[in-house]
């Protein structure tokens, strides 16, 4: 790297020097030169780097302009098959993860008691030993929790935790069990299949938050530009179902807001009706798909519960049944009920009518990139999975916990005992890159490098008409005093003891993904020269990752469940006199579930709907509000059988009048200067209420009571400002029109 | 138009920059306004800030509801700095700090300006933003900034550019090769990060170009076109 910095270097000022003397050449022929804007002039030149970009687990290939050895930009990777050139605001961000203030600048060691957040310096040596001393003791008791993983890492943090002994538990907020598991009922694959928006002209969506989380943001972006202008003489609809109007709901081109927990009862009501248009459409496919389902609700007990009129079903069904490429998709708000996965498979059986499954614009699954090298992957666990994780600490199984950039504490709700892990544990070891809630309970920090300063490839072998598996490289030295999580567990790994899995038996997490990149590329890629994997190598650091051709759709599995399958009720946590409004926090389009909530480019991004800036909100509809008395920016006080909360209210036009929604991402009581005690987190009123099938924690199913407390919430809005001095745009083109108008008569 | 070897400078506006934005495509996913944070240098301004008002976005989304729950809609629209033709912005500044570009570019040079902010008053669009402070980055925040892009300090006005830094670069690049620039070549931050390709750049002069195709949709509008300022962004309306 540093030789081929240096070259490059030299190659630069030479560049340089030649692109700069037509440029001054020009400023002299004008007559001011130095009167021009300055930012006219470039003075240097950038290097680029490929790498994947890690705000999110999607994984995006990113570009990153580099100058002097800092980063100053980072761009979508034109060649990579997910995000294809573009990028996300959070992708663009990750550079103020790099430069943050706040990152943990080396191994730090509890200095008073545990929580009370006083930590002294220490160095590697003395952190490492320390480690390893309580891996000797705790051999086969330890627990290791992580965030999402992928490729090389993956192997290498379930390969030690499988040589020290101890379960690997991923934890991801934002993965959607519920629709792995109706996937899984129905096909036997546990995989989130491909929903092809692109090739769709009608796309019916149950809560499915496509353009906030649904997997890469930027790739769902990029169909639904395609599916709405990208095809001549077509133009895909969109129809978004759900309580609260989402950005997805927002770009859709109607809104449906149906009852809280009745998604399936809706998609069973369409169902129905598809299944006896069946004589008068010709393309209805599969008759079959769950008879009984459809056969167990009356139409009148559907609109009365979904609280979606008898024409509207009918509209949808027309249209779902007429269009030449409808698919239906379901996730967000539907999947976040006890009842989700239920939901989902109901939704699914409409593709399955209509028989959409493996079609262009409908459903898809591809073919498999098996034997894969990148085995022994451990799947996200559900939060009703804590449940069991604490009885086993509580029984002293887990007296060393260790953290993988995850913040359970934060993410997951206290009614989910998790704080119990931490107290049972006798030692903790973070390796976390910030100070985060759990991170704070830690005995010892061991600061992993942050992505742009590390080694890691990312795959996508099981999704996506592309097989791709991007592979990141440093694109800065490291800032600080920090290591590579994967270096140090090889390292750790190996003086444990003998006879290490292979994978950890390499000097660096660099040399480990080397080695899998040479299996993955010899197939494909080698030739009779005896340094063909140099050159590969390089290549591929150079491209930002390895892409297949495209492969084929695979047909789907068998059907799993049982036909008899039924239909279910959604469970609530609260008494529904007592507590009358629903509650649905989601996470927040720039802060996710928090993990982007230290990052003032994120904070200071307007939320789309609200264009509210560094805080948490209550949406609120603006008639009950009104009734009650709650002003726009009043605090109130929203209470669940858990606790209570006092938020600003907005008043929102897009949420039914029974609802309040309260985005996550705020609440950090730590995390750095520009998070810590900023808002609130709002799953801190949830219940323990979980999906039936799937475990995922039903976000949506707490019910909540709300008092106007008679103070003023802190609430900036970037509208709010613009409104007071008549910057309302549209309200200045109907004054001209009104004067032009009054000109004439 | 132009011969290969001819020097852009010695025809006058050659290139005519302009955008197109498809109302239908825009999710008002906000990628935009990070990507021009990135790329711009804009200052970071807190919170206590922003409740002032002084939040400075060169793009920034609108959002209009319309109707009531629950016939309620939702409409974006991404708001820059429109490159006006005849600019109001431009006539007002006493030291010709607003001035207009060969390329038809409203540039806005930042060590003329002096702050009487008549610019930002007589922006119909509202996209001129003024420095009431200095700009700070906590360290080691500052290590991103763009070195091709100036720092604007107290009492400066600011505005999009088209990430002019950019436009010169490729000018510049295609004029040593003696050729035009290609179509798609130049991209301004927004453009580039744009998930679902609803901003489109390039030069309206080539009529082929891919921002001159859009442009002459049925589709297209300009905002505030009967106040006669003659802006280079088209938006193209969304279909409801």
């Amino acid at each position: 790297m540093d030789l081929r910095r240096r070259t490059f270097l030299k190659l630069a000022g030479a560049t340089t020097a030649g692109s700069l003397i037509p440029g001054c050449k020009e400023n002299v022929h004008q007559l001011v030169p130095y009167l021009l804007p300055d930012d006219q002039i470039v003075p240097g030149v950038a290097d680029w780097y490929a790498s994947v970009c890690g705000e999110c687990p999607a994984g995006c290939g990113i570009l990153v302009r580099v100058m002097e050895g800092r980063a100053k930009k980072i761009e979508g990777n034109p060649s990579h098959p997910i995000n294809r050139g573009k990028l996300c605001a959070r992708g663009h961000a990750s550079l103020q993860r790099l430069y943050n203030p706040d990152r943990i600048r080396g191994p730090l060691r509890r200095a008073g008691k545990r929580g009370e957040g006083r930590f002294e310096p220490i160095s590697w040596d003395e952190g490492i030993a320390s480690w390893r001393e309580r891996l000797q003791t705790h051999r086969g008791h330890a627990l290791m929790l992580s965030g999402p993983l992928s490729g090389t890492t993956a192997q290498v943090v379930k390969a030690f935790m499988d040589h020290i002994g101890g379960p690997l538990v991923i934890h991801d907020p934002l993965v959607d069990h519920a629709l792995i598991s109706a996937v899984d009922a129905r096909f036997g694959r546990q995989v989130v299949p491909d929903f092809d928006l692109a090739e769709s002209d009608y796309v019916l969506s149950f809560g499915a938050p496509l353009l906030e989380h649904w997997r890469s943001p930027v790739a769902m972006g990029i169909a639904y530009g395609q599916m709405r202008q990208g095809r001549p003489a077509v133009r895909g609809r969109l129809i978004q179902v759900e309580p609260r109007m989402s950005l997805s709901a927002a770009n859709a081109d109607r809104w449906i807001p149906i009852h809280p927990g009745t998604e399936g009862l809706l998609a069973i009501g369409i169902g129905q009706l598809l299944l006896t248009r069946q004589d008068t459409s010709t393309d209805v496919g599969n008759s079959d798909a769950y008879p009984d389902l459809f056969k167990a609700f009356d139409l009148n007990e559907i609109v009365r519960r979904t609280e979606v009129g008898y024409d509207d079903i009918e509209r949808l069904a027309v249209e779902f049944s007429s269009a030449q490429a409808p698919v239906a998709i379901a996730g967000g708000p539907a999947s976040a009920h006890t009842n989700g996965t239920a939901a989902l498979t109901a939704v699914n059986a409409l593709n399955m009518i209509r028989d959409r499954v493996g079609k262009p614009g409908g459903v898809r699954f591809f073919e498999s990139m098996n034997p894969s090298i990148f085995d022994q992957k451990e799947a996200p666990i559900s939060e009703r999975g804590f449940l069991e994780l604490i009885n086993e600490a509580d029984a002293g199984r887990f007296p060393l916990v260790h953290l993988h950039h995850c913040n359970p504490l934060h993410t997951i709700p206290p009614s989910i005992p998790v704080r119990r892990l931490f107290e049972r544990a006798e030692f903790i070891v973070s390796f976390n890159s910030f100070m985060d809630e759990s991170t704070d309970l830690a005995d010892l920090i061991l600061p992993d490098h942050v992505s742009l300063e590390a080694w890691s490839d990312h795959e996508h072998l099981d999704e996506g008409r592309v097989p791709a598996v991007g592979l990141a490289q440093p694109v800065v030295r490291p800032l600080y005093d920090t290591r590579a999580v994967g270096d140090v567990m090889m390292e750790v790994g190996r003086s444990i003891d003998e006879g290490v899995p292979e994978i950890l038996s390499h000097e660096t997490i660099r040399d480990a993904i080397r080695s899998n990149w040479e299996a993955l590329l010899s197939q494909r890629n080698r030739t009779n020269e005896p340094d063909w994997f140099e050159t590969a190598w390089i290549e591929r650091l150079k491209e930002g990752g390895w892409w297949g051709p495209a492969r084929g759709v695979q047909s789907p599995g068998q059907d799993r469940r049982s036909p008899g399958y039924e239909y279910e009720s959604a469970l609530f946590d609260g008494d529904a006199a007592e507590f009358p409004f629903y509650f649905y926090p989601y996470p927040s389009l720039a802060l996710g579930y928090g993990e982007g909530a230290n990052l003032p480019w994120l904070q200071e991004m307007p939320d789309p709907l609200t264009t509210v800036v560094w805080a948490t909100w209550a949406e609120i509809n603006p008639k009950t509000a009104m009734s009650r008395g709650i002003r726009q920016g009043d605090l109130i006080r929203v209470t669940s059988p858990h606790g209570f909360l006092d938020i600003p209210a907005v008043h929102f036009p897009g949420i039914r009048p029974d609802l309040i929604a309260v985005p996550i991402g705020q609440g950090h009581r730590t995390y750095g200067r520009y998070a810590a005690n900023r808002g609130v987190n709002p799953l801190a009123l949830l219940g323990a209420l979980f999906d039936r099938d799937s475990g995922r924690l039903a976000t949506a199913a707490t019910r909540v009571r709300i008092e106007a407390t008679g103070r003023t919430g802190s609430l900036t809005m970037i509208e709010q400002r613009e409104m007071h001095a008549m910057r309302d745009l549209i309200g200045i083109d109907r004054i001209n029109t009104w004067i032009r108008g009054s000109g004439k008569e | 138009m132009t011969e290969p070897k001819q020097s852009s400078s010695s025809v006058p506006g050659p290139y005519k920059w302009e955008m197109a934005i498809d109302l239908d495509r825009c999710t008002g996913c906000e990628a935009c306004v990070v990507a021009c944070h990135a790329e711009n240098n804009i200052r970071i301004s807190g919170e206590q800030e922003a409740a002032e008002g002084r939040a400075i976005n060169w793009i920034r989304i609108e959002r209009y509801w319309e109707g009531e729950y629950p016939d309620v809609t939702v409409k974006f629209m991404p708001v820059l700095c429109q490159q006006c033709g005849d600019a109001p912005c431009e006539p007002v500044c006493p030291v010709y700090a607003s001035y207009h570009t060969p390329d038809g570019l409203n540039a806005q040079v930042y060590n003329r300006c002096i702050g009487v902010r008549y610019c930002g008053n007589n922006c119909p669009y509202t996209v001129r933003q003024f420095n009431w402070f200095d700009p700070h980055w906590d360290p080691p925040l500052q290590e991103q900034l763009n070195p091709d892009v100036t720092v604007r300090q107290n009492g400066i006005m600011e505005k999009c550019t088209f990430c002019v830094q950019r436009i010169r670069e490729k000018k510049e690049l295609a004029e040593k090769e003696g050729r035009r620039v290609r179509d798609g070549e130049i991209a301004p931050a927004c453009v580039q990060s744009c998930p679902t390709s609803a901003l489109v750049f390039g030069d309206r002069n080539d009529p082929d170009s891919q921002v001159s195709k859009l442009a002459r949709q049925d589709r297209g509008f300009h905002l505030l076109e009967s106040l006669g300022t003659h802006p280079a962004i088209t938006y193209l309306k969304r279909i409801t």
